[in-house]
């Protein structure tokens, strides 16, 4: 019997399972679209890895990560459940052992990870603004009427530069019309704003932060070449993309998980791949125990409460 | 008269002192998300955060009868310092009458501080006045020890919640005390309880100290920065916060000749990073970093309202103290936009960042 850990990460755009042996090796991967349905994608994902593992696979333990950790922590009964840096990180150093800087930009979210011997010594995250992340970019692309996949791609085709304003998404939109009626073509454009997101995330993340090569750029906009060259332009040096650059948060946790198994010598809480036919049901709830109206959220399967959190004061999560 | 003050921290110590001096108190609610929603309504969008929830805590107090408002003021160029005109302001167009005692320090402007005395003192002695001060003051550092001991026990406690719901308890106890007797005994009561407290053992080396330094009110109050210090406490780190009342007394007490307290300490330590007095507490925020570190700390939080001027000063200063101490440091910023999910995220990544500093790898 062969064992095996699952990773999984369900961000606000995509969700990514992986599957890893005791050597970290990746023997499965999947990256799909979260489409706001984070319970029914994972349960997908859950089906299809199960056809594509082999027959004498025993699953050894389970990793979430992203911003639905908890949830799909909950209803796949992860051992480990890990925030998206240490995850990213956790990743990041085994692949490239030696990495220094990683640029990691998400659906919604992105950060810069600095790593110093194999350690995280500091972070940043991008706080109230999606300036610069793949949402605003898939956004654009849409308006131009560009498939998302060939748009890196076109920002090398420019010819000349054009600069556009990104520190805001509405006003880099804005000023993306602006230039379009001067006349500057569609990679031209494109590139501007591979440029505008590229200043915007150094200088709103790496502020007063050293950052040191070698870097890894990854997270699903790391499949836009655009914005690799941007980066390189911008910091001057070659920017690595990892193979699994997509699946990195999944293939931390999953890391993460082995690790926890392996140091603990306890067995995995997965409650195997039926829960991908469980009624599984969260929902949320205002509570009237005090004037701070607090949003519990209450997870259900077959109409049992499994988890509840959400409450200020503990009266709901510790109730359980 | 009905006498109301900003809700900050351990609050039944200034219901205490105004209890004493026979005044008849109005408890303005713990700030939830409804003080916020008023606050946030009636303030002007551009001031500072904590000015936004302590004008919904008036609000609250003022329905609830309050007359007159007792405050601090603030010094150096913070708005602090216009705190009370802006709140005299929006309650008056709110319709209500309400009047301010504004106490500054008193070796600035001693008049004012002996006039607004005089207010409160109403027509007890000088004696009473006295006697009350210093039982206030004696009920604050009691306090002050066994919160610091709940600040510490909560990271090993077994059942989650047992150590805050027996601070609840003492604070409680603590509110019922009328005699220098009854105080002690709260006291004990105190110890009682959290020596009941079953925690699980752990080796001293394995003790993770975690610093919170900041503005005042967003390190006191609890209810406005998700409760950083039970969130961390229940990530296994022990807790220090920079700001603890009966220091801020026993500094704000004291003429500076005489002055030997901890926090003159602290801002000395601070002078390298910033030698001059830039209002608020950013002198004492880097004042307190300098000193977790040299006291072995693990790391510190940093909080700080959204738009806080002198906070924004030592934010950009933070980065090369924590390079030059080797101490990290995480500054999250709060006000009503903040996104709980995201902050969590940081804190839990930021606990592990100190967990794998100590194990030499990620996590």
């Amino acid at each position: 019997m062969k064992e095996f850990y699952i990773g999984i990460d369900v961000g606000s755009v995509s969700t990514n399972i992986v599957l890893i042996d005791n050597n970290c090796d990746v023997h499965y991967s999947a990256y799909t679209r979260t489409n706001g349905q984070p319970l029914d994608s994972v349960k997908k994902g859950l089906k299809e890895l199960q056809r594509a593992l082999p027959a004498d696979a025993y699953i050894n333990g389970v990793g979430s990560t992203g911003s639905g950790r908890q949830l799909i922590g909950t209803m796949v009964g992860a051992d480990v459940v890990k925030n998206e840096i240490t995850a990213h990180a956790t990743a990041t150093a085994h692949i490239v052992p030696d990495v220094k800087t990683i640029f990691e930009i998400g659906g919604q979210d992105s950060k810069i990870i600095v790593i110093d011997n194999q350690m995280v010594v500091d972070f940043a995250m991008n706080t109230v603004c999606a300036a610069g992340t793949g949402s605003f970019l898939d956004h654009q692309a849409e308006r131009l009427g560009i498939p998302i996949e060939e748009f890196g791609a076109m920002a090398l085709m420019a010819e000349r530069d054009v600069r556009i304003a990104g520190r805001c998404t509405v006003f880099a939109e804005s000023d993306m019309i602006a230039k379009q009626q001067f006349g500057f073509s569609k990679s031209e454009i494109i590139k501007g704003l591979c440029e505008a997101l590229v200043r915007n995330y150094i200088n709103n993340l790496g502020r007063g932060k050293k950052l040191d090569p070698p870097y890894v750029f990854q997270g699903g906009v790391a499949a836009n070449i655009g914005i690799k060259t941007a980066f390189e332009k911008e910091i001057g040096h070659e920017v690595i993309v990892p193979k699994n650059f997509n699946i990195m948060g999944a293939l931390g946790s999953a890391i993460l998980a082995k690790e926890y198994i392996l140091e603990t010598s306890s067995s995995t809480k997965f409650r195997g791949f039926e829960t991908a036919d469980l009624d599984f049901q969260p929902s949320a709830f205002e509570c009237g125990g005090c004037s701070n109206k607090c949003e519990v959220i209450k997870v259900e399967m077959d109409s049992k409460v499994v988890a509840m959190w959400g409450d200020r004061c503990g009266k709901w999560t510790n109730s359980l | 008269m009905k006498v109301s003050f900003p809700y900050m921290g351990t609050t039944i110590v200034y219901k205490k002192l105004l209890e004493l001096l026979g005044h008849e108190v109005v408890m303005p609610p713990k700030p939830s998300q409804y003080t916020i929603n008023l606050g946030v309504k009636y303030s002007p969008e551009f001031a500072c955060f904590p000015l936004k929830v302590i004008t919904g805590s008036y609000i609250e107090a003022a329905e609830l009868g309050a007359e007159v408002i007792v405050t601090s003021g603030g010094h150096g160029p913070c708005r602090a310092g216009f705190y009370e005109q802006v709140h005299r302001r929006i309650l008056e167009e709110k319709g209500f009458n309400v009047d301010f005692i504004v106490f500054n320090s008193m070796f600035r402007d001693f008049k004012q501080f002996f006039a607004n005395m005089m207010m409160l003192k109403g027509t007890n002695s000088w004696f009473k006045i006295a006697q009350s001060l210093l039982m206030v003051y004696d009920m604050i550092k009691k306090l002050d020890i066994l919160e610091k001991r709940v600040q510490e026990l909560r990271a090993y406690e077994l059942k989650k919640g047992e150590t805050t719901k027996a601070w609840e308890q003492i604070q409680i106890g603590f509110d019922k005390a009328s005699s220098k007797k009854d105080l002690q005994q709260a006291f004990n009561n105190g110890e009682v309880l959290l020596n009941q407290i079953k925690t699980f053992n752990i080796y001293d080396k394995d003790r993770i100290r975690i610093g919170i330094v900041g503005e005042i009110y967003v390190v006191m109050e609890s209810s406005i920065n998700m409760k950083m210090e039970e969130l961390l406490g229940n990530l296994g780190a022990e807790v220090e916060r920079s700001q603890y009342l009966s220091e801020w007394v026993a500094y704000n007490a004291l003429p500076g000749f005489m002055n030997r307290t901890h926090e003159v300490e602290i801002l000395k330590k601070g002078e390298p990073y910033i030698p001059i007095n830039i209002g608020g507490h950013a002198k004492q925020t880097v004042g307190h970093i300098v000193d977790y570190s040299q006291r072995g700390f693990d790391g510190v939080i940093h909080l700080m309202p959204f738009g806080c001027l002198p906070e924004l000063v030592s934010q950009s200063i933070v980065p090369k103290i924590s390079q030059a101490l080797d101490i990290p440091v995480l500054t999250l910023s709060i006000d009503e936009q903040s996104g709980t999910a995201n902050s969590l995220t940081r804190v839990e990544a930021f606990m592990d960042l100190i967990k794998g500093k100590r194990m030499k790898k990620i996590s």
